[in-house]
């Protein structure tokens, strides 16, 4: 059997144990070993488990991770995402449509204090769903906006989605936050210009909230204030060469403790809580990088990337068009695949054809994410969309679905704008860093 | 099974608590360095610590992620199987699991016994990795343990304990 039937027979299991439910982390697991014992022998397979568990463990760049992580659970447990909430409600949420933006502003800002979508919808889905559900907002409105701005937290850094590409193509992380920057906030503009349009058709969708008085205004924006200081100490930390990106994580982690202890709006249990559930998401996203970096081997051995890139030239396309048709394969995929396991799936096969076409991989690497972002939102597995449901369990899921439409093609479009304008992602990191 | 699947939980919960007390660890370390370095006394081998310590926040809380059912699958036809077949892959995933994590124990303990034979250490304050990868394969093994005990109690009880949550502290 060559090499390459061998990969062949190993992706094909890999999918049907996937869609035999087997945990994704284990099926890459099992794969990732039985390929490397097939083509490199048993003791070659099971030294590289222990290497790969070890060295990945304890990598310095992967620190941000954990740490990024625990930012964002202290943030929700001391009542920093409902600060957030009112601080952008106050300014937009007279308008019609106003808390659906004043949602997707605090998903934007919450999204800079933590690196997982999943943590920013729970949060903001807990905080914004019940305000919006008293001003008699279209269920799905609300719940479209709260999945949809819940996806901003892999764009905005810190994103653990940018940290994973990094350390799977071994790119600069400080690099790939600062390309994130510009794109999370065009996002961020265009959900709220899609509210703001639905609203004028659909007046029904997004009534006006009350108003609320300049002092009012003021207050909330003070109250926010700490929080828009750790964002600027995190993510300004890292874009004046102040701190590395683990450094800025341990100094944005421990001030967001600091900040919560000191306003006692975090208790000793909570923040216990906090760290526990910090470690546990910590484990499976660990798991997933350690089992890729079990079956990355196995795919180079089995000559399948190559395989792949022989077939993309035979298609005789220009870069743009190999690019839009490696973008269409990830939007179709994020409807079936979890967005880690997508990466770490298809990186190792896609990203020597992008390299070889000489496309920039930073831009590349913004562009995979904000299909990922897609995938959250995509039926049928979109995970943010699970996450509203559990907290708006009255809600179909039919219709978060519907809510999410206009979202998803507001993402489509995005992403075409990000194709077609590489410098809106580059134009930082490249400003920046040298 | 009843009085194994208590110290399970024990053992569970006590990983998890060091692997949260490593998190907690390491944020200290990389704040209090920052701020030293700005007065020019960076902590001597601050590196060596939080990242020997990772292995302890990653692996620590590997048993609970597998307890809580916190690995990634993909879900979509788990409704159009019959729930036999459900619960039989449910069994066979936890055997796989735990098939995995041993291996992944006995893997680890070899690297560990070739760490401490050429003295392998951390750069700066020669922190022995062997400690650390014993510590891996430590919690590797409780998570196998967790696992093949969770198969066992779905084959044998039809229990899951992964939506038993409340008996874990």
């Amino acid at each position: 059997m060559t090499p390459t039937v061998t990969g062949l027979l190993g992706l094909a299991g890999l999918l049907v144990l996937l869609a035999l439910r087997m945990p994704v982390a284990l099926a890459m697991f099992a794969v990732g070993f039985a390929g490397n014992w097939a083509l490199n022998g048993l003791g070659a397979a099971t030294s590289l488990m222990a290497s790969e568990a070890f060295t990945l463990a304890s990598s310095p760049e992967l620190m941000v991770i954990p740490l990024f992580i625990l930012m964002g659970n202290v943030a929700s447990a001391s009542g920093m995402s409902r600060q957030l909430y009112e601080a952008a409600y106050a300014v937009v949420g007279r308008v019609r449509g106003g808390l659906a933006s004043a949602t997707i502003i605090g998903c934007g800002g919450f999204a800079a204090l933590s690196g997982s979508s999943v943590a920013a919808a729970l949060t903001m889905g807990k905080v914004a769903l019940g305000e919006m559900e008293r001003y008699r907002y279209d269920p799905r409105l609300s719940t479209g906006v709260v999945a949809a701005g819940g996806t901003l937290g892999i764009l905005i850094p810190p994103s653990t989605g940018f940290v994973i590409y990094a350390i799977l193509t071994e790119q600069s992380i400080g690099r790939l936050f600062l390309a994130g920057v510009l794109p999370g906030l065009l996002l961020v503009v265009l959900f709220v210009a899609a509210v703001s349009l639905l609203c004028v058709f659909r007046p029904d969708f997004g009534p006006r909230g009350p108003a609320t008085s300049v002092p009012e205004k003021l207050r909330a924006l003070v109250a926010a204030g700490p929080i828009f200081g750790v964002i600027l100490l995190t993510i300004g930390g890292i874009y004046g060469g102040l701190f590395s990106p683990v450094e800025a994580a341990g100094v944005g982690a421990g001030a967001v403790i600091l900040i919560g202890l000191l306003r006692r709006r975090l208790g000793l249990s909570a923040l216990w809580q906090a760290g526990r559930e910090t470690v546990v998401t910590t484990a499976t996203v660990m798991l997933i990088l350690i089992a890729a970096y079990m079956i990355n081997p196995f795919m180079a051995l089995s000559d399948i990337p190559e395989a792949v890139g022989i077939f993309i030239n035979g298609l005789d396309l220009p870069p743009t068009g190999v690019l839009l048709l490696i973008l269409g394969v990830y939007v179709v995929l994020g409807c079936f695949l979890e967005g880690f396991a997508m990466l770490v799936l298809t990186l190792p096969i896609f990203f020597p054809i992008i390299t070889d076409l000489g496309i920039d991989p930073i831009w590349f690497g913004v562009l995979v994410v904000l299909a990922l972002e897609m995938g959250l939102i995509s039926p049928p597995v979109g995970l943010n969309v699970f996450i509203v449901k559990s907290v708006a369990p009255g809600v179909s899921l039919g219709q978060i679905f519907s809510g999410i439409i206009l979202f998803w093609v507001t993402m489509l479009a995005a992403l075409l704008v990000l194709v077609a304008f590489p410098q809106i992602a580059l134009f930082l990191p490249n400003t920046m860093i040298d | 099974m009843r009085r194994l699947r208590s110290i399970a939980n024990a053992l569970i919960g006590l990983s998890a608590t060091i692997a949260a007390l490593a998190l907690f660890t390491v944020t200290a370390i990389i704040l209090a360095d920052v701020v030293a370095r700005a007065f020019g006394r960076p902590i001597y081998g601050a590196q060596d610590i939080t990242t020997m310590a990772m292995v302890l926040v990653v692996f620590g809380a590997m048993a609970l992620c597998d307890r809580r059912g916190g690995h990634v699958a993909v879900d979509l036809f788990e409704r159009r199987f019959p729930d036999r077949l459900n619960r039989l892959l449910d069994i066979l995933w936890a055997l796989a699991a735990a098939l995995i994590f041993a291996t992944l124990a006995w893997a680890a303990l070899e690297s560990a016994r070739l760490s401490q034979m050429l003295n392998l250490a951390t750069n700066l304050i020669d922190l022995p990795k062997a400690w650390f990868q014993w510590a891996l394969a430590a919690f590797a093994a409780l998570t196998a343990l967790g696992a093949a005990l969770r198969a066992a109690e779905l084959a044998l009880r039809g229990e899951d304990v992964r939506s038993r949550e409340g008996d874990l502290r």
